[in-house]
């Protein structure tokens, strides 16, 4: 098995793994980092549960090869700030039920209001589409954008 | 805020949150499966030699691993789902072997490796196609089963005729009653299958390593799992020990045994802990909702008085029993909806067919029920002229009276709540644009499940810290957020104060399980009268220590209140038992009654109600519809937690509205064509109406505590046949069959186009 030496940042931090030249991101992230809020849902990069920023862009960490991360920043859910205005939005208006997509839904938040700082409806709508809620119905993770968007969480 | 914090809020939204797939035990094996390719046919050889020689591998389960003496055999009421194929495989799917080894990856190799030769017997794909004479018979000989009591009208016969496994039928009143009516009418209905679609996959971890079985599963029901396990092992009760962390979704997929047994059988041999965790692909084989066919016959009075109706419906149980007999049951006794009959005689089958096995799935029969009568309810209607919203609002059951004799009453105020949605949408407004129609239908099912019990404990500390012990497993719902509260508010105690233990069945009280909206009017009885006596046993140790009665003292925030004297409790309770403390500590049990008369063993303990009405636009050259606006209402008694009560309905009406327009699993004769994410659409965020509202109703009837009630599944219910009256109210032609695709409305449209020109 060939492999390679990973050099990244993940969530704020310096690491540097050896790793096989055929690993997943999101293994890696979760058996090799223990960052298990990376979660692992229809594995073919559709559902959007295993979201992670790279380079504040969002991928599906299920279909990306470790080694896209060299020399990246990776931010997963276990970066995400307990105060962050888009994580604490998703707590406080309840925008969760099963909590499997939440993780991935928070970082596609984040990416969003990094782009566009207040977004409209329909561009949450559209964004938010990249992700797969089985339990919410959607309306209250779009409120919940809505609301981190007006708390100033581009900042 | 918009209002309290859910209990598991801190948890889930930093992806602390702990499901059963991120469980690891040391030495842990991974397991794969191989699967049939064959929709039906004998196995004739299975050889796992080469297999069993691979790297990393450490046990092989084929049909000889099955240790003599063991009942390899689950199901509900009928057992006939094998861990493994014995001597057939029965859809495509189907799993032959399973193999334990170091890796995922080295287990898939190996399953790849094993030689199967498998003599194909005739194909049943469909419903008709089972029921055709001299059709294949997937069980030749009949499996082991039961058929449960029932009370009055009810009965049910398994194995009725070749491939139907379960057949419940329910009679009311005479049927001299048709020839009383004016009009009978008689149409049929399709009702097309989807996926649940949870997003954590059906997965479990069984360590059998000391001596008995110890499993962590994405399992609703943790104590009937348990008994399935032991009768299938042949182990005793108290040898097991199932675990269920948070689950990522189930939707009633996650019932009873789907990977435990394999993962149970492989660490047995292996002796190591095995984990067992299926794709989301794999997923789409092991449960489904129920297809069906429903066909009813209605006789009114020319006034739209409700008389009699005969309900015949077939549904797709797929190639094993599972839950279908249950389903077959609800689908049965719900297909009259909650309005008044003098006659009411229905019928439904569970037809076996080489397709993935069907089983619970939200709504459990009431939504194939609800889509086909809120739909001819809707036709009737317009038959005789009157308005859809009159007819209903006409026939509709009053608050308080029975369903059926014998039932317990209708426990919301259904006309109220038609009210409610008609009038959100503007349902007497004249200002009506073209192809746009409006549409209306009530949900209903009864709640709470058949029969069952639920029990709870509450413990609490000499520092007044709360715990709540109880088997309800958090599966989204908000059952620990909403059970908590109920411990709090019977303690007077801030809702931060209680803790609900992590569930397991060494020290949880027994519970039936996780299903049929039954958390809050079930459990939630059991959790108040466990909180309520604790209450008391603290009351009257105050009062011992203070001198005073019982009936003088409050319990607030951990002090004995008596007028303007508040005492703190922890220095009464230090110095009556010891430097170490005390638990006070109780349980509490509830269960409904068992009564004779009633249908199905015990009047139900609630009626679960979801009213909807909507607006569809419909493009009369494409046939594509789409709603700009949807209204959905469930009663929730008394909110125990409003932001929870709304994802609930929310959730559950755009699963409906998904159902309605575009979601399905699309076979290809025993081939699915769509079992993987990408080509299963599902409801997306982009697909919410532009104006999407739903009003969590609080009538304060329901059984449970503080007159709540359970919601989740009822406003999925209405969805599918609001949509479908609304496209005949914009356009004029009437949708029999899910889902309401661009091709079925441009069909409808051409053909009435046809007879009108």
């Amino acid at each position: 098995m060939s492999t390679l030496t990973l050099c990244f940042r993940l969530n704020g931090a310096e690491v540097t793994r050896e790793i096989p030249t055929s690993a997943v991101l999101a293994e890696l992230l979760r058996e090799e980092f223990g960052c298990t809020g990376v979660k692992l849902a229809c594995s073919r990069a559709v559902c959007g549960a295993c979201t992670v920023l790279l380079d504040g862009v969002p991928v599906a960490a299920c279909a990306t090869f470790a080694f896209r991360a060299e020399g990246a920043e990776v931010t997963t859910i276990e970066g995400v700030a307990e105060e962050d205005p888009v994580r604490r939005a998703f707590a406080e208006h309840s925008a969760f039920q099963c909590g499997y997509c939440t993780p991935g839904m928070i970082l596609l938040a984040k990416a969003l209001l990094a782009r566009n700082p207040a977004p409209t409806r329909e561009e949450i709508a559209a964004w938010m589409s990249s992700g797969l809620c089985r339990c919410t119905g959607y309306q209250m993770i779009l409120e919940a954008v809505e609301i981190a968007a007006r708390a100033g969480a581009s900042a | 805020m918009s209002g309290p914090l859910r209990a598991d809020a801190l948890e889930k939204t930093t992806g602390r949150a702990l499901y059963t797939a991120d469980i690891r035990l040391p030495g842990m094996l991974h397991a794969k499966v191989l699967r049939s390719r064959v929709a039906h046919g004998r196995l004739v050889r299975i050889d796992a030699t080469k297999a069993r020689a691979m790297p990393g591998v450490h046990a092989v389960l084929t049909r000889e691993a099955i240790e003599p003496g063991t009942v390899p055999f689950y199901g509900y009421f009928i057992k006939d789902q094998p861990i493994v194929a014995l001597d057939r495989v029965r859809y495509e799917g189907d799993i032959l072997a399973a193999v334990a080894a170091e890796t995922e990856w080295q287990a898939a190799q190996a399953c790849a490796a094993i030689e199967v030769e498998i003599e194909p017997l005739p194909p049943v794909p469909t419903i008709e196609a089972a029921l055709a004479p001299g059709a294949a018979e997937l069980f030749p000989e009949p499996p082991i089963g039961m058929v449960p009591h029932y009370g009055e009208g009810a009965s049910a016969v398994a194995r009725p005729e070749p491939n139907v496994c379960f057949a419940f039928r329910y009679r009311m009143g005479d049927a001299g009653a048709f020839a009383e009516c004016d009009h009978v009418f008689e149409d049929e209905f399709r009702f097309s299958r989807m996926h649940h679609l949870h997003l954590e996959p059906f997965v479990s971890v069984a360590d059998c390593s000391r001596g008995r079985i110890e499993i962590w599963s994405s399992c609703q029901n943790p104590f009937p799992l348990r008994k399935e396990i032991a009768r299938m092992f042949r182990v005793p009760e108290n040898r097991i020990t199932v675990h269920v962390p948070y689950i990522g979704g189930g939707f009633g997929a996650k019932n009873n045994c789907k990977t435990e047994p394999i993962a149970v059988r492989l660490s047995q041999m292996t002796g190591r802990p095995v984990r067992f965790c299926l794709t989301m692909e794999e997923g789409f084989l092991t449960n489904t909702q129920h297809a069906a066919i429903l066909r009813l016959r209605t006789g009114v009075t020319r006034d739209g008085t409700l008389v009699a109706r005969q309900a015949e419906i077939l549904l797709d149980a797929g190639a094993y029993s599972d839950a279908s007999p249950l389903v077959a049951e609800k689908a049965g006794y719900r297909a009259p909806g909650p309005y008044r009959w003098r006659h009411v005689d229905s019928l439904c089958k569970c037809v076996m067919t080489n397709t993935a096995p069907a089983g619970p799935f939200r709504g459990f029969g009431g939504t194939q029920a609800a889509w086909a009568s809120e739909s001819q309810i809707d036709m009737i209607a317009r038959r005789l002229g009157m308005d859809p919203l009159e007819i209903r609002l006409k026939n509709a059951l009053s608050l308080g009276e029975p369903y059926m004799p014998g039932e317990s009453g209708i426990d919301s105020d259904l006309g109220a709540g038609l009210r409610l949605v008609a009038d959100r949408i503007g349902w007497r407004s004249t200002n009506r644009q073209p192809n746009r129609g409006l549409g209306i239908a009530l949900g209903f099912k009864d709640g709470g499940g058949v029969n069952k019990p639920a029990q709870a404990r509450v413990k609490v500390s000499t520092n007044g810290d709360i715990f709540l012990h109880c088997g309800t497993v958090e599966i989204g719902q908000g059952a620990r957020t909403a059970l908590a509260g109920i411990v709090a508010r019977i303690l007077g105690a801030p809702a931060h104060r209680v803790a609900v233990a992590p569930i397991d069945t060494d020290s949880v009280p027994f519970d039936q399980g996780t299903n049929a909206s039954s958390g809050i009017a079930v459990m939630g009885q059991a959790v108040a009268q466990a909180a309520s006596r604790v209450r008391a046993q603290v009351l009257e140790f105050a009062a011992e220590m203070l001198h005073a009665s019982p009936a003088e003292l409050a319990l607030e925030d951990w002090h004995a209140v008596r007028g303007e004297e508040r005492v703190p409790l922890a220095p009464l309770v230090m110095r009556h038992f010891g430097g170490t403390g005390f638990e006070f500590s109780a349980e509490g049990f509830f269960k409904a009654r068992h009564d004779p008369r009633a249908p199905l063993e015990t009047p139900c303990v609630f009626w679960e109600i979801g009213w909807a009405a909507v607006e569809v636009e419909v493009d009369r050259e494409t046939g594509r519809v789409s709603v700009p606006r949807l209204v959905v209402s469930g009663d929730a008694g008394r909110a125990l937690h409003k932001a929870a009560c709304r994802g609930q309905d929310e959730g559950a009406a755009i699963m409906g509205l998904g159902q309605a327009l575009f979601e399905r699993m699309v076979y290809d004769g025993t081939t699915l064509l769509n079992g993987e994410a990408l080509e299963y659409r599902a409801p997306l965020a982009e697909d919410l109406p532009a104006e999407f509202v739903s009003i969590t109703q609080e009538q304060g009837h329901g059984p449970g505590p503080f007159g709540a009630k359970g919601l989740g599944e009822g406003a999925m219910l209405p969805i599918a046949a609001a949509v479908a009256n609304a496209i005949e109210d914009a356009v004029g032609v009437r949708i029999t069959e899910l889902p309401i695709t661009p091709e079925r409305v441009l069909t409808a449209l051409q053909a009435r186009q046809g007879r009108s020109p």
